[in-house]
C-alpha cells in the first residue's frame, strides 16, 4: 500500500443509536450527519476541530440520508417516517421549509441534480420519485418511476446531466432520462448477486461505481449504444471482490483526487486508486489504503471534502463519526 | 392468538427443553476468563417465546445448539433457525427475534447472522436476505405493532 | 312560638331567594331541637314551593330534601306520610324541580317509619313519572339508592309489586353509563335474583339489560377518584349471570359468542363466568349447549397460548362435568355424563396416541381435568384411557415418547386422587393394577433419567392409593429401589428414589425392615475398595457415591419406630466401625450418617417408643463413641478417629439437640442430668462400652494439646441448651461458672465458642430476677477488663463471650442486654476488633442453627430484630458520622448487617431514615459492605417505597456505578438490582432508560458467564420499559 489514512478527529455524534450518513456542503465547510436519533446534525470546523454547530428535529423516525443543494442553501433529509424534508439554511441556522409526502412508507435517500431545480427520492415502496423545484421554493412531483422489483435504496445524480441512478434490493442499477417531462428507465444494470446499496460517479460522470450486500464493488461505464431506440448502454468494466468482509454499505469516489473510498460492515474504510495505465475497458484498482477496525462496528457511509483533496469522512453504527486524511505512507 | 383465526400448525412435535447450564468451578473464579460459547448463545434464544403457541423456540426445535456457532475471538455469531413446516408465514418474525434478542444481549462489537436451517423453508432466500438487510431490521423494529410483537416473544411469559 | 315562626320564615327565605346553603343545615338544626316541625317548614315554604317560576319552586323542594337528609330518623309516621303524599305529587313538575325531589325521597326511604304501602306508592309514582336514563348521573344514583334501601326494608311489600317492580327497574337502568351507577344497579339486580323477586315475564328482560355489559371492558381513570376498578363491576355482574338457572339459556349462548372473542380478558371472564353458573345448574339446563360449549372450551385449551387462559378453561370443564354428574344421580332419561365425557373422549383420546405432538398435553388436561371432577366421571374416563396409554408405551421404544407418555399416566392418578371419597367405593385402578406396576418397573429399569424420575413418582402415587397395591407388588417394588440406590449415577434420580422409598416405608414398612435395611448394611459394611490399585478412578468414586444415598434412603425411610429401630442401629454400627477403624470412612460421610440420625429426630412421632431409643441408646452411644475418641486423642496408634473432627462434632451436636428439644421432656431431663454430671464429675456410669478412666474432668482448662476433651463441650451445649423451659438443668450455678471460666481463659476457638454458646443458652432461659443480673454483671467485668486491656492474650476470647451473652439476653429483651450492645457498638472503633464487631452484629441479627433459637426452645420475642433495629440504629449512624474515614466502613458493614435481616415490611418503613446512608454504602469502597448492601437493597426494590423513588438518580448512578467493580459477585448483585429497577414504576424509570441500557452494554462483555448473565437479563427487561408489547 502506498498511502495511509490518518485519524483526523472522532466525533461521538448521534450517541445510543446508529449513525447512518454524513454529507459534505458544497464549500466543504460544513457536514451534515443523520441517524437512528431522528436527529440531524450540522457540524463545522472551530480552530483545528469539528464541532457540531446545530441539531435538527423534525423527523418521527430515523432519518436515513442526507443532502445539500449545490448551491449549499437548501438540505434535504429522507426518513422512515415516509416523508422528505427540505431545510433552508438562515445565518447559522436551518429552519424547515416544506416536508414532501407521497411515498408509502420508508424514504431511503434523496439527491438534488446538479442543475439544482430538480430533487430524486426512492423508498421502500419501489418506486423513484422527481420533484421539480420553482422560484418561490414550490416542490412539485413531475414523475414517479416503478422500475424496481423491490425497495429501492440509493438514488444519485450525474455530476454534470440530467442523468439519475438508482440502486435497489432486487440487485439490480437503473439509470433515467428525461424524456418531454416524463422519467423513464434507460439502462438496467445487472450484475450484483444481492442488494445494491450505494452508487457513486466519478468526476467526469463516465463512469460509475456501485456497492452491495455481494461484497463487491463494481465499476460500470457508459458505451455509446450503436442499436439507437434511445436506450443507454452501461458494462461492468471492474470488480472489486475479496478485500471486504462483510457487506459494502457505501461507495464514494473523490472528483478531485480519483480515489475511490469504501465503507463496509466489516468495520473497515478502504481506499482504492486506480491504476491509469490499464486498458479503459478493464479497469485495474488497487487498495490504496484501509483502516481495518475504522469504527468499532459497521461503517454506514464514506464521504470526500469536495475542496479540500484526500478529507474523508466516515459514520458508524455505534453513532460515531471519524474524519480521515489521506496521505503518502511514509514507511 | 384470537380464537376466529386457525394456527397454520395447530399441533407440533414437541422437544423437550435441555437442563440449566450446569455451573462449573471456574465460572465461579474471578480470575478465569469464561469465553462465550456456543451453549451460551443457545440458552440466549431457547426461551424466546414462540409467536403462535405457548412454547418455546427450543420445544419446537425451531433452534437447536448444533446449529449455534460462536467465535469469539473473531466476534461473529451465526444461527440457523427451522422453522415447524416449510411455508410457515412466521419465519420472519422468529428470525427478527432470534436477532433482536442477539442484539440486545450480545457485546455490539457481535456481527450476528441469522437465517433459516437450508432446504427447511419455501421462502428460505428472501427471508434470509430479509433478516441480513440490517436497515429493514432498523425500520422493522420502528414500526410499533411488530415491535410490540417481537417484544412480546422476548418477554417472560406471564399472562 | 310566633317568633319562632319568623326566624323559620327567614331561614326559608335566606335559602330560596337568597341562595344562602348553610340555612339548610340551620334550618335542620332548628327541627331536631324541636324549634319548629317539619311540617311546619312545608308550610313555610308554601310561597316558594306554589311560585310560578320552577327555579323558585326547585329551590324551595331542596331546602326541604336537604333539612329531610339530616331529620329523616326524627321523623313520625304522620309526617312521613303526608311528605310522601306531598313528594309523589310534584314528581310531575317542570325538570329543574326533579333532583331535589329525588334527594327528598331518597332521605324518606330511609324513615323506619315509613307507613305500609308507601314503599310501593312511592316506587308506582316514580316509575310512572320519571324516565331515569334522561336525569344525571347524581339523580340517576338517587334512583338506585331509593330501591337499595327499599329492598332492605321493606323487601315484602316490593315483592308485592310483583314483575312490576323488576320491570320498573329494567326500565330505569336500561342504558346506564356510568360505573358507580352500575354498580348499585348490579346491586338492585343481584338482590332481585337472590332475594327471589317474581321475575314474571321479565327474565330475558332483566338478562339482556346487564348482560350487555358482559363481558366487562372499562379501564377506570388516571387518578380516578372513585377508585371502582374493573374487577369489582366482573365481580357484581358475574354474581347477577350466574344467580339463577333462569338465566341459563340466554347466558350459555353468549358465553360460547364471548369465548370467540379475540380479546383474552374477555375469554377470561367467559370462562370463570362459566365456571361459576354451572355450580347453580342441573344437567337440564346444559343439555342443549353441552357440544357448543364442549367446542368452545376444546378450543381455547388447545390454542391458547396463555395459562391463565388454559386453567380457566380446565376449571370449567371440570365444573361443567361435575354438574352433570350431579344431575345423574336424580336419574332423567338420559345420561348426559355419559354423552358429554363420549364427546371429550372423541375429540382428545387420539390425540394421546401422538405423544411427541404438542396437543398431547392439552388433550391430557383436558381429560384429567374432567376425570377429577366426580368420582362417577373419573371411572368412565380412565377405563377409556388407561389401556390405552399402557398400550402405547409398550408399543414405543422412543423414551421421549414413553415420558410423555408416563407423566400422562401420573396426572391422571393425580387427578383421581383429588376426587376418590376413598371409603366403600372400588379404587379406579384397580383394574390396571398389574399393567401399572409392570409398566412402572420397566420404566424403573430404564436408562433414561428423567423416565426414572417420573416412575419414581408414579410408584409413590400408586403406593398412596389406599388398597391398591399387593405386599407382592411392594416388595418388588422395594427391589427395584434398592437396586438403583446402590448402581444410579445420577443424583437427581437417586434423590427421587430416596424420596420415593420414604413414601413407600411409611404405608408398608415391612418389606423396607426385611429388604432394604439388611441390604443398605451389607452395602456399608462391605469396605472400601482397596483391592487392586490399578483399578480405574471414576469407579472409586462412583464407589464412594454410595454410601451416601445409603444413609440419606435409612433416614429417609425411617418414620414407623419399627424401621427406625433397625435403621439407626445399623448407623450407629457405622460410627462406632468409623471410630474403630473397621470400616475406613471420610470426615463427610461421617458427618452424613450423623445427619441421617439427625433426621430421624426429626420426623419421627413423639413417642415413649421413639424417646427410649434416642435417650437410652443413642445419645449414650454417641457421648460414649465422641469420649473414646477423644481419649484415644492423637493416641498410640498415629490414627486419628474421625469423630474428633469439629464436622462431625457439630453434626453429633444436632442430633442430641434435636432429640433433646423435641422427644419425651422427661426423659430428655434424665439425659441432661446424666451429661451434666459426666461434664462437671466426670461420671461415665451411664455411658455403654464403659471402660474410661474414673477421673475426668471435661470442663478444665486443657493441658496442652488436650483440646480433643475440652470441645467435647459442645456437646454438653447440644444438650442442655435444647432442653423446654420446663426441665431443669441439674447444678447450673457449678456449669456456667466452670464455662465462663473455660470461655475466658481457653486458647482453642471451637472449645471457647462452644463454652460460650453454652453459657449464653442457659443464661438465655435463666428466670429474670437479681442472680441472673449479677451472673451477668460479673461475667460483663471480666469481659470488660480483658476488653479493655489491648494486651490481653484472650481479647477474642472475651468478645465471643460477651457477643453470645449480648444475643442471649436481646432474644429475650433482657434490659441488662444493652450494656452490652453499646459495649459491641464501642468496639466498631476498635483497630483491631472493629471489622470482627462489624460482623458481630449479623451474629446478633441471624438465627444460629444450634443453640438459642425456637427448635431449641429459647426465649425469643419474635420482633427482637425490630426492637434491637430502632434503639439502635441512630447510634449507628451517629457513630458513623463520628468516626474516622478509615473506621466507617466498619459502620455500613454493621448498618447493612442489621438491615439485611429486617423483616421486609420494616425495612420499608425505615427505608427513608437509612437510604442516604445506604447510598453511601454503596459507594464504600469496601466490597464486603457493598455486597451486603445490595443484597439488602435487592428484596427492597421489588416494591420500592416511595423513598426510594425519590432518590433514583443518586441510586441508579451507584449501581451503574459498581457494575464495573472488581469484584464479580458485586458486579452480579449489582445488575440484579438493576434488573429490579425495571419494575419501578414505568414514568419514573423511563428517563434512565437510555443511560441504563448504555451501561449495563458493557457488563454484556464481561468476563464472566455469571455475570453476563444477570446483565442480558437485566438488558432484556429494560429494553421493554416503554416498548410495545414490553411493560
Amino acid at each position: 500500500m502506498k498511502e495511509a489514512l490518518s485519524l483526523v478527529q472522532r466525533l461521538s455524534a448521534h450517541p445510543d443509536s446508529r449513525c447512518w450518513f454524513v454529507s459534505w456542503n458544497p464549500t466543504g465547510t460544513l457536514f451534515a450527519s443523520c441517524g437512528g436519533d431522528k436527529a440531524i446534525r450540522i457540524w463545522g470546523r472551530e480552530g483545528d476541530s469539528w464541532i457540531c454547530k446545530s441539531v435538527l428535529h423534525q423527523h418521527q423516525r430515523t432519518v436515513r440520508k442526507v443532502a445539500w443543494s449545490p448551491c449549499g442553501n437548501y438540505l434535504a433529509s429522507a426518513s422512515f417516517d415516509a416523508t422528505t424534508c427540505i431545510w433552508k439554511k438562515k445565518n447559522d441556522d436551518f429552519e424547515s421549509l416544506t416536508v414532501l409526502e407521497g411515498h408509502e412508507n420508508e424514504v431511503k435517500c434523496v439527491a438534488w441534480a446538479p442543475s439544482g431545480n430538480l430533487l430524486a427520492t426512492c423508498s421502500r415502496d419501489k418506486s423513484v420519485w422527481v420533484w421539480e423545484v420553482d422560484e418561490e421554493d414550490e416542490y412539485e412531483c413531475v414523475t414517479v418511476v416503478n422500475s424496481h422489483t423491490q425497495d429501492v435504496k440509493h438514488v444519485v445524480w450525474h455530476p454534470t446531466q440530467e442523468l439519475l441512478a438508482s440502486a435497489s434490493y432486487d440487485n439490480n442499477i437503473c439509470i433515467y432520462k428525461d424524456e418531454d417531462d416524463d422519467w423513464e428507465c434507460r439502462a438496467t444494470l445487472q450484475g450484483h448477486t444481492s442488494t445494491v446499496w450505494s452508487l457513486s460517479f466519478d468526476g467526469t460522470g463516465q463512469r460509475l461505481a456501485s456497492c452491495s450486500d455481494d461484497r463487491t464493488v463494481k465499476i460500470w461505464k457508459e458505451y455509446p449504444n450503436e442499436s439507437g431506440e434511445g436506450d443507454l448502454l452501461w458494462k461492468c468494466v471492474c470488480t472489486l471482490s475479496g478485500y471486504h468482509g462483510r457487506t459494502v454499505y457505501d461507495v464514494a469516489w473523490c472528483p478531485l483526487t480519483g480515489a475511490l473510498a469504501t465503507a463496509c460492515g466489516d468495520d473497515a474504510v478502504r481506499v482504492f486508486k486506480e491504476d491509469e495505465s490499464a486498458n479503459p475497458d478493464q479497469l485495474v484498482f488497487s487498495l490504496a489504503a484501509q483502516v481495518t477496525k475504522a469504527h468499532s462496528q459497521d461503517v454506514n457511509c464514506v464521504a470526500w471534502n469536495p475542496q479540500e483533496p484526500g478529507l474523508l469522512a466516515s459514520c458508524s453504527d455505534n453513532g460515531e463519526i471519524a474524519l480521515w486524511r489521506i496521505q503518502e505512507d511514509s514507511t | 392468538m384470537s380464537g376466529g383465526t386457525r394456527l397454520e400448525n395447530a399441533n407440533p412435535v414437541i422437544f423437550q427443553r435441555s437442563g440449566e447450564r450446569l455451573l462449573t468451578a471456574s465460572e465461579e473464579d474471578e480470575d478465569v476468563h469464561d469465553p462465550i460459547d456456543d451453549r451460551e448463545i443457545f440458552d440466549l434464544i431457547r426461551s424466546i417465546n414462540d409467536p403462535e403457541h405457548p412454547l418455546s423456540l427450543e420445544e419446537l426445535n425451531v433452534v437447536e445448539q448444533v446449529r449455534v456457532k460462536v467465535n469469539d475471538a473473531e466476534s461473529t455469531v451465526s444461527v440457523e433457525f427451522t422453522p415447524t413446516i416449510p411455508h410457515c408465514s412466521m419465519a420472519t418474525l422468529i428470525g427478527l427475534s432470534i436477532k433482536v434478542k442477539l442484539l440486545r444481549s450480545l457485546p455490539d462489537r457481535f456481527k450476528i447472522d441469522v437465517c433459516i436451517t437450508p432446504g427447511t423453508h419455501t421462502s428460505e432466500v428472501a427471508v434470509n436476505k430479509q433478516l441480513a438487510d440490517k436497515e429493514r431490521v432498523a425500520a422493522a423494529l420502528e414500526n410499533s405493532s411488530l415491535l410490540e410483537v417481537v417484544n412480546q416473544c422476548l418477554s417472560t411469559r406471564s399472562i | 312560638m310566633a317568633a319562632d315562626s319568623v326566624v323559620l320564615l327567614s331561614l326559608v327565605e335566606e335559602f330560596v331567594s337568597g341562595l344562602q346553603d348553610s340555612k339548610a343545615k340551620d334550618t335542620a338544626t332548628g327541627i331536631k331541637d324541636g324549634q319548629f316541625t317539619i311540617l311546619q317548614l312545608v308550610e313555610a315554604l308554601g310561597l316558594s314551593l306554589t311560585s310560578s317560576q320552577p327555579q323558585t319552586r326547585a329551590r324551595g323542594v331542596q331546602l326541604l330534601s336537604e333539612v329531610l337528609q339530616y331529620c329523616y330518623e326524627d321523623l313520625t309516621e304522620r309526617e312521613v306520610e303526608v311528605l310522601i303524599c306531598f313528594y309523589e305529587n310534584r314528581l310531575k313538575d317542570h325538570y329543574v324541580v326533579i333532583p331535589p325531589l329525588l334527594q327528598g325521597l331518597r332521605a324518606l326511604t330511609k324513615c323506619t317509619v315509613l307507613p305500609p304501602g308507601s314503599a310501593v306508592s312511592m316506587l308506582r309514582s316514580l316509575f310512572q313519572d320519571i324516565h331515569v336514563q334522561s336525569l344525571m348521573l347524581a339523580e340517576r344514583s338517587c334512583v338506585y339508592n331509593m330501591l337499595i334501601n327499599l329492598m332492605e326494608t321493606r323487601e315484602a311489600e316490593l315483592k308485592g309489586l310483583g314483575a312490576d317492580f323488576v320491570f320498573g327497574f329494567i326500565q330505569s337502568m336500561d342504558g346506564e353509563r356510568d360505573p358507580r351507577n352500575l354498580l348499585l344497579a348490579f346491586q338492585i339486580a343481584n338482590n332481585i335474583i337472590r332475594r327471589g323477586y317474581n321475575l314474571g315475564t321479565f327474565t330475558e328482560e332483566l338478562f339482556e339489560v346487564t348482560s350487555c355489559y358482559f363481558p366487562i371492558d372499562f379501564t377506570p381513570p388516571p387518578n380516578d377518584p372513585h377508585g371502582i376498578t374493573k374487577e369489582e363491576l366482573i365481580e357484581a355482574l358475574r354474581a347477577i349471570l350466574t344467580g339463577t338457572p333462569k338465566f341459563a339459556e340466554f347466558l350459555l349462548p353468549l358465553i360460547i359468542e364471548k369465548l370467540d372473542s379475540d380479546i383474552q380478558s374477555s375469554k377470561l371472564d367467559s370462562l370463570q363466568t362459566l365456571t361459576a353458573c354451572v355450580s347453580q345448574y342441573e344437567h337440564k339446563d346444559l343439555a342443549e349447549f353441552l357440544e357448543g360449549l364442549w367446542a368452545s372450551l376444546r378450543r381455547e385449551v388447545f390454542q391458547t397460548s396463555s395459562e391463565r387462559i388454559e386453567s380457566a378453561g380446565l376449571a370449567a370443564l371440570t365444573a361443567l362435568t361435575s354438574c352433570l354428574s350431579r344431575s345423574v344421580l336424580n336419574s332423567d332419561s338420559e345420561d348426559s355424563l355419559g354423552i358429554f365425557l363420549d364427546l371429550v373422549l372423541k375429540d382428545c383420546k387420539h390425540h394421546l396416541c401422538e405423544p411427541d405432538l404438542k396437543l398431547v398435553w392439552p388433550s391430557a388436561k383436558l381429560l384429567q381435568a374432567a376425570c377429577s371432577a366426580s368420582s362417577r366421571a373419573s371411572p368412565i374416563l380412565t377405563a377409556a384411557v388407561m389401556p390405552l396409554l399402557t398400550e402405547q408405551y409398550n408399543n414405543t421404544t422412543q423414551c421421549s415418547h414413553r415420558r410423555t407418555l408416563l407423566e400422562v399416566i401420573q396426572r391422571f392418578i393425580q387427578s383421581v386422587k383429588t376426587s376418590q371419597s376413598a371409603e366403600n367405593e372400588e379404587n379406579v385402578f384397580l383394574p390396571f393394577r398389574q399393567s401399572l406396576c409392570s409398566l412402572v418397573f420397566s420404566a424403573l429399569s430404564e436408562t433414561n433419567s428423567s423416565l426414572q424420575i417420573t416412575a419414581t413418582s408414579v410408584l409413590t402415587l400408586l403406593a398412596q392409593q389406599t388398597g391398591l397395591l399387593l405386599d407382592s407388588d411392594v416388595e418388588l417394588a422395594v427391589d427395584h429401589l434398592i437396586r438403583l440406590l446402590l448402581t444410579e449415577e445420577d443424583e437427581k434420580v437417586s434423590l427421587a428414589v430416596v424420596e420415593c422409598a420414604g413414601t413407600l416405608a411409611e404405608l408398608h414398612p415391612a418389606a423396607f425392615i426385611t429388604k432394604l435395611i439388611p441390604r443398605l448394611k451389607k452395602e456399608m459394611f462391605s469396605g472400601p475398595i482397596e483391592q487392586d490399585s490399578n483399578r480405574e478412578a471414576p469407579e472409586l468414586q462412583s464407589r464412594h457415591a454410595v454410601p451416601q444415598w445409603c444413609l440419606s434412603a435409612l433416614a429417609a425411610v425411617s418414620t414407623q419406630p419399627s424401621v427406625v429401630q433397625e435403621s439407626t442401629s445399623v448407623l450407629l454400627e457405622l460410627l462406632s466401625a468409623a471410630h474403630t477403624g473397621a470400616v475406613s470412612l471420610s470426615v463427610e460421610e461421617v458427618v452424613m450418617a450423623c445427619r441421617s440420625l439427625q433426621r430421624i429426630a426429626e420426623q419421627i412421632q413423639d413417642t415413649e417408643e421413639t424417646g427410649r431409643c434416642f435417650h437410652d441408646i443413642i445419645i449414650p452411644r454417641l457421648l460414649s463413641l465422641a469420649l473414646q475418641a477423644a481419649l484415644q486423642g492423637e493416641g498410640s496408634s498415629g490414627r486419628r478417629s474421625p469423630l474428633v473432627e469439629e464436622a462431625v462434632l457439630s453434626a453429633m451436636v444436632s442430633v442430641i439437640s434435636t432429640s433433646c428439644s423435641r422427644l419425651q421432656p422427661i426423659l430428655a431431663a434424665q439425659t441432661a442430668s446424666r451429661t451434666v454430671s459426666l461434664f462437671l464429675d466426670g461420671d461415665v456410669s451411664f455411658l455403654p462400652d464403659n471402660s474410661f478412666p474414673s477421673h475426668i474432668q471435661l470442663l478444665k482448662k486443657p493441658q496442652g494439646d488436650s483440646w480433643s476433651q475440652s470441645q467435647m463441650v459442645c456437646l454438653l451445649m447440644g444438650c442442655v441448651c435444647s432442653l423446654p423451659r420446663s426441665v431443669a438443668v441439674p447444678h447450673v450455678d457449678q456449669l456456667l461458672s466452670q464455662l465462663e471460666d473455660m470461655s475466658c481463659t481457653c486458647s482453642h476457638p471451637l472449645s471457647y465458642t462452644s463454652a460460650a454458646k453454652c453459657f449464653a443458652g442457659l443464661v438465655n432461659k435463666r428466670p429474670q430476677g437479681d442472680s441472673l443480673d449479677s451472673l451477668i454483671q460479673r461475667m460483663m467485668k471480666r469481659v470488660c477488663s480483658e476488653l479493655d486491656s489491648a494486651s490481653s492474650p484472650v481479647r477474642t476470647q472475651a468478645f465471643t463471650l460477651m457477643i453470645w451473652v449480648a444475643k442471649a439476653l436481646l432474644l429475650r429483651y433482657h434490659p441488662l442486654s444493652t450494656e452490652l450492645t453499646d459495649k459491641l457498638f464501642s468496639l466498631l472503633d476498635d483497630t483491631n476488633l472493629g471489622p470482627m464487631a462489624a460482623e458481630g452484629i449479623s451474629l446478633l441479627m441471624s438465627d444460629s442453627v444450634d443453640v438459642l433459637n425456637r427448635g431449641c426452645h429459647a426465649d425469643v420475642r419474635i420482633l427482637y430484630r425490630q426492637r434491637f433495629f430502632s434503639e439502635n440504629s441512630a447510634k449507628l449512624v451517629q457513630g458513623f458520622s463520628a468516626a474516622s474515614q478509615e473506621k466507617k466502613p466498619n459502620y455500613l458493614k454493621a448498618l447493612s448487617n442489621i438491615v439485611n435481616k429486617l423483616p421486609k415490611q420494616v425495612q420499608v418503613t425505615e427505608l427513608p431514615a437509612l437510604l442516604m446512608l445506604l447510598l453511601e454504602a454503596l459507594s464504600c469502597p469496601d466490597q464486603g459492605v457493598q455486597l451486603s448492601t445490595l443484597s439488602c437493597l435487592e428484596p427492597v426494590l421489588m416494591d420500592p417505597p416511595p423513598a426510594l423513588i425519590q432518590q433514583l438518580e443518586a441510586l441508579v448512578s451507584r449501581l451503574l456505578a459498581l457494575i464495573c467493580s472488581p469484584a464479580m459477585n458485586v458486579r452480579t448483585a449489582s445488575l440484579r438490582c438493576i434488573h429490579a429497577l425495571s419494575r419501578f414504576p414505568i414514568h419514573e424509570i423511563l428517563p434512565f432508560r437510555a443511560r441504563v441500557l448504555q451501561a449495563v452494554a458493557c457488563a454484556l462483555d464481561d468476563k464472566k458467564r455469571l455475570v453476563r448473565r444477570e446483565a442480558v437479563q437485566a438488558r432484556g427487561e429494560w429494553f421493554l420499559v416503554g416498548s410495545p408489547g414490553g411493560r
